[in-house]
């Protein structure tokens, strides 16, 4: 008993070795938003060419389903290593420049970059299809009357059917960036010293799991207060959909309750 | 607000019908639902269109503004064959001269109703924001909306909804106005506010075409009634001739049961 308290909450050791975790958790985080935002921005991208009316687009189409398939069907660790071992590959043998084989942009590491390189691909292949669900959701009638304003399919979807989606999908995309900030930890394993990595080494070293411990403190640190906002944004939602009808509502409605059941018309 | 669009509009020949339909056909796949339909709309004429449910007069009116291309005969807008390959004009100019009101409203849900009204005069016809701001406002009055300018969809009754969603199909300056059964959400004591816009449109010389189960409506404001029934004008006519003393067997069923209740 004593051992298992000794092992995973050694406080001292964790005072001791506090800076190296934080520094490791700062790159976690800064793996995280800049992923995070890049794969928000791709997946929009993706989801909007997965959108595109007419024959003539249908290749863009099929390309963008074949992307998304591939890249939510594969692993992120073997898309790691594919890109990493790729770029400076490529980069070894004079194919690119090393800026782009070997990036050291704004001060950050190969590895920091090839990291954020895969999880855009991949998470924005995920996120892609959490917008798609979002632009499908929105009723067929908000784009006729659009286009019944004179709207081009990209004005439409621009300023009616993508605001509104994007609403609706927040509380999704939110878990996404949730999953997404834990699988910062692979890059790892192509050599970012990132968070895991760092309490990893304080384990090897010192033959306890206090400073892994830590990292999974500060994980929670984020990943609890995220995910109650998630819930909260899905309660305020709900509470919206049951107010229900064209009435103005007598003050603030009422969170939760039992979900919206046979609203009538609507 | 002095001048609806369409007197405000540059003269145009005022010869000839402003919207003729010839033999119009539309299918979904093995179902028919227009088996050629031939209606013409003159300037200024105010055409109902009644029938039963699935008889196609939605389709009909998505046809006339193209949100479903016909597959065969011809429509002509200001004389201009806007169908098939022989169109001569695009879909631009068909939706800059045709505006359209839906049965759900279809209002932009995260615009307020002034936003509602101003978004497609600055896309799609470059106004400008104090422009269009200024257009919104004066058709929001004009529809007793002026109250309410800020406020959003989700806010609005019904009746509020459907009127700013005329004002917002006003704002294109449109020559010809297409109402799919527009107060049939409604409840019953808020379709007069809307159907009193409607005839003050009428009033004013619109080009309207109105599908409705409103019959009163009909004979008061249509200058001529078409009914329809499985894809094809069964009869068309005057209102007090289709509705007064309808000719055809089937309208006179359907009238019956519109009547009855
Ligand atoms: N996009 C579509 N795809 C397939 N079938 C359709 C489509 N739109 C309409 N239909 C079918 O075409 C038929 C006619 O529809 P339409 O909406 O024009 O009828 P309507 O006369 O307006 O009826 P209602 O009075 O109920 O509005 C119906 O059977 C409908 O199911
Ligand atoms: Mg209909």
């Amino acid at each position: 008993m004593d051992f298992i308290r000794e092992y995973y909450f050694d406080f001292s050791l964790m005072g001791d070795n506090f800076g190296a975790v934080l520094d490791g958790f700062w790159v976690t985080i800064k793996l995280s938003v800049i992923s995070g935002v890049l794969a928000l921005s791709w997946g929009l991208v993706l989801a909007v060419l997965r959108q595109l009316p007419g024959k003539p687009l249908a290749p863009v189409r099929w390309l963008t389903i074949g992307y998304i398939d591939v890249f939510r069907g594969i692993p992120l660790l073997l898309v790691l290593f594919l890109v990493s071992g790729f770029l400076s590959a490529a980069q070894a043998e004079d194919v690119i420049p090393e800026t782009i084989g070997l990036p050291t942009w704004f001060g950050e590491t190969s590895p920091f970059w090839y990291g954020v390189i895969s999880l855009t691909l991949t998470y924005g292949a995920y996120m892609a299809e959490v917008y798609r669900a979002g632009i499908e959701a929105v009723p067929g009638g908000q784009t006729e009357a659009a286009r019944s304003l004179g709207m081009s399919h990209g004005q439409a979807m621009r300023y009616i059917i993508v605001p509104q989606a994007v609403r609706k999908v927040v509380p999704p995309l939110l878990n996404d960036f949730i999953a997404l900030m834990k699988d910062t930890s692979l890059v790892s394993v192509i050599g970012a010293l990132e968070v895991v990595q760092a309490g990893f080494d304080i384990q090897t070293a010192e033959f306890n799991g206090s400073g892994l411990v830590l990292g999974a403190l500060f994980f929670l640190a984020v990943t609890i207060p995220l995910a109650r906002v998630v819930d909260w944004l899905i309660s305020r939602e709900q509470a919206k959909t049951q107010r229900g009808g064209p009435k103005p509502p007598a003050g603030e409605a009422k969170p939760a309750g039992p979900p919206a059941t046979g609203m009538a018309g609507a | 607000m002095e001048e609806t669009g369409a007197t405000a509009a540059p003269a145009e020949p005022a010869a000839g019908p402003m919207l003729q339909l010839e033999n119009v056909c539309k299918r979904f796949g093995d179902l028919e639902v227009l088996r050629g339909v031939s209606v013409d709309v003159n300037r200024g004429e105010v055409v109902c269109v009644i029938g039963p449910s699935g008889s196609g007069k939605s389709t009909l009116l998505r046809c006339v503004n193209l949100l479903e291309p016909p597959e065969e005969g011809r429509i002509l807008l200001e004389g201009k064959e806007i169908t098939g390959k022989e169109a001569v004009e695009g879909i631009n100019f068909v939706r800059r001269r045709v505006g359209m009101v839906f049965q759900q409203f279809n209002l932009f849900p995260h615009k307020s109703a002034l936003e509602n009204v101003c978004i497609a005069q600055e896309k799609v016809l470059d106004r400008s924001g104090a422009e269009a701001r200024q257009k919104a406002e004066a058709l929001l009055a004009r529809v007793g909306m002026a109250d309410k300018i800020g406020e959003y969809p989700d806010r609005l009754s019904g009746g509020q909804q459907q009127r700013v969603a005329i004002a917002r199909a006003l704002a294109m300056d449109p020559r010809v106005m297409l109402f799919d059964e527009v107060t049939s959400a409604l409840d019953p004591e808020l379709v007069k506010e809307v159907l009193d816009v409607m005839r003050e449109l009428v009033d004013e010389g619109m080009t309207m075409i109105v599908v409705t189960h409103e019959m009163g409506f009909a004979r008061e404001v249509a200058r001529r009634v078409v009914f329809m029934d499985e894809g094809l004008v069964v009869e068309e006519g005057p209102p007090a001739e289709v509705l007064g003393n309808p000719q055809q067997e089937r309208t006179k069923r359907f009238l019956g049961l519109v009547l009855e209740h």
